[in-house]
């Protein structure tokens, strides 16, 4: 498995790293805008032009009223942080069976001393090492940043269930897209079926919970259990969502193995 | 013991039947040739028996253990049909990457490799997806047997090589042989399996038409002669031993023959030849002879 390990780590290093620095770069940036501007203030007005029913749902809902804190928290549910984490989970998943099977590597290489669990077990070792390092890079971006331009410090707590919960939602979405991948021979098709999961339920839990008759949708999507407003503005727990997110995450990986262990390579 | 061994394989995609009932076996210190044309089954055989695809009925063996165990590959060296090898690697990295794979059989014959296929360090030192397609493939082959391999897998292993590297190539297979290594060479160049082997299974359309030795599977052949003499052609060139059908026009004859030829070449001692060509024997023409003999058609 160390040879395996070695080699997606040269293969992905770069994509890993620059992911990482992105997302760091992206919470830094929150943490400045946050700063040195008076977001809030101009928020406020610009929800005050809005329709009222409006100005409910989108200051209650999305940002859980405008304050220093629910704007840095909103620096990781906003789409660019959740499309950082979304893509390594989606393109690691997509590479890992269906990525080399089009590339034609995955005979030769499963044509050495290697089981296939082996093969599936480091592709998984190396995704979540690699989420995990872009959820740290991510995490230190919004502490180093709130440091640097002095906001009020999260309890490490709260940042670091914050980081289970980002952590937990990608390896969902890595789940459901190796699942995708042990049964797929085009990488292309994969990856667009995993972004069209990670879209749909974003998409479903944003317009659920401004727009009642979609409602009852949203406990089935996966981003109604990625919570960091609650996390860090309420100091809500994570046992529930993270639960949720693993099981998801656990049944696509035995998805992803039940298929992978029979199906004829490559 | 074989040291690999198909019985009554069978596979199927979907409608095609990629084999049909397939059983032949390879002893240590045999090349053995797997003849076919492509899409006869010979891959999908040869996956059987690495564990990456699974038979619908019969059975592989491949050093007596049943096929899918890593340790069964442990002692095998595999080179795909289809190569298509880590591009963003070195040759150098590749062949380290895949040597790393099976630490208790290091890479003892890769320089000797090297040199036999002319493989340059400046070659190795590139990224394999800048490599010419030659030379990829030559590297497929250092990987499948730089750990002296018990039992060697080739499927299409000349594909892309320069006839001198081939000649190199077939000098290495018989040396491995001598050495007591089972080698399956899968091919759909009659030539080639010719060149190296000493028993063939022919294949077509996932039906094992014969299982032979060299020596007899030379005997069906109906070989093609083409000449041309100075004057007109004699006309008593179907007459001879081992001419199976003439076709003169003029100054121009063209000739099949089976088996024994040297009484035709006697004849033409005797005669004043311009030009004379004996083109390359064709997969085709082993399964006419195989047809025929079966009652089939070809």
């Amino acid at each position: 498995m160390r040879n395996l390990l070695r080699r997606l780590l040269a293969r992905h290093a770069a994509f890993v790293l620059a992911s990482g620095l992105l997302l760091g770069g992206f919470q830094w940036l929150i943490s400045a805008v946050v700063a040195s501007t008076d977001v809030t203030g101009a928020l406020d007005t610009l929800v005050q032009s809005l329709p009222p029913m409006m100005q409910t749902m989108v200051s209650e809902q999305l940002f859980g009223g405008f304050s220093k804190t629910s704007l840095l928290a909103f620096g990781w549910s906003h789409p660019i942080a959740q499309a950082l984490g979304a893509a390594v989970a989606i393109v690691l998943a997509t590479q890992a069976v269906a990525g080399e099977s089009e590339a034609g590597t995955l005979e030769l290489t499963l044509g050495q001393p290697l089981s296939r669990g082996c093969y599936l077990a480091a592709q998984v070792v190396f995704a979540l090492a690699a989420i995990a390092f872009v959820t740290l890079s991510g995490l230190a971006g919004s502490v180093g940043g709130g440091r640097v331009y002095g906001l009020a410090p999260f309890p490490l707590s709260a940042l670091a269930r914050l980081g289970l919960d980002y952590l937990a939602m990608q390896a969902a979405l890595f789940g459901v897209t190796l699942m995708f991948s042990a049964f797929g021979r085009e990488g292309g098709r994969v990856a667009l079926l995993g972004f069209l999961c990670a879209l749909v339920s974003y998409l479903v839990q944003v317009i659920g919970t401004m727009w009642e008759a979609w409602k009852p949708l949203v406990p089935y999507t996966l981003h109604a259990y990625y919570v960091p407003r609650e996390i860090l503005v309420e100091g809500a727990g994570v046992a529930r969502p993270l639960a949720t997110l693993l099981a998801v995450a656990l049944a696509g990986l035995l998805a992803a193995w039940a298929r992978f262990r029979r199906r004829d390579l490559p | 013991m074989p040291a690999l061994e198909v019985t009554e394989l069978a596979k199927r995609y979907g409608r095609v039947h990629a084999l049909r009932g397939v059983s032949f076996g390879v002893e240590p210190g045999e090349v053995f040739g797997y003849l076919g044309p492509n899409g006869a089954g010979k891959t999908t055989t040869l996956r059987i028996l690495l564990g990456l695809v699974r038979a619908d009925r019969g059975t592989a063996r491949l050093l007596d253990l049943p096929p899918g165990r890593p340790l069964s590959r442990e002692r095998v060296g595999f080179l795909p049909g289809e190569l298509r090898l880590h591009g963003d690697m070195t040759g150098r990295a590749l062949l380290d990457h895949f040597a790393r794979f099976r630490p208790s059989r290091p890479p003892v014959l890769r320089e000797r490799l090297l040199a036999a296929l002319d493989l340059k360090a400046s070659d190795l030192a590139r990224r394999v997806k800048w490599l010419s397609h030659g030379t990829k493939q030559k590297v497929g082959l250092v990987v499948a047997l730089q750990h002296d391999p018990d039992v060697v897998l080739l499927d299409e292993p000349t594909t892309g090589l320069d006839p001198l590297v081939q000649q190199g190539f077939r000098d290495l297979v018989r040396e491995l042989a001598a050495r007591g290594r089972a080698i399956l060479l899968s091919s759909h160049v009659l030539s080639e399996v010719e060149a190296v082997c000493g028993r063939v299974a022919v294949l077509r359309a996932g039906e094992l038409l014969a299982v032979e030795g060299i020596g007899a599977l030379r005997a069906r052949l109906v070989r093609r002669l083409e000449v041309r003499f100075r004057g007109s052609a004699p006309a008593d060139l179907a007459a001879l031993p081992g001419v199976t059908r003439a076709e003169v026009a003029g100054a121009a004859a063209t000739l099949w023959l089976k088996g024994d030829v040297n009484p035709l070449l006697r004849k033409l001692a005797t005669c004043d030849v311009e030009h004379l060509v004996f083109p390359e024997p064709q997969l085709e023409d082993v399964f006419l002879d195989l047809y025929r003999g079966r009652g089939g058609e070809a």
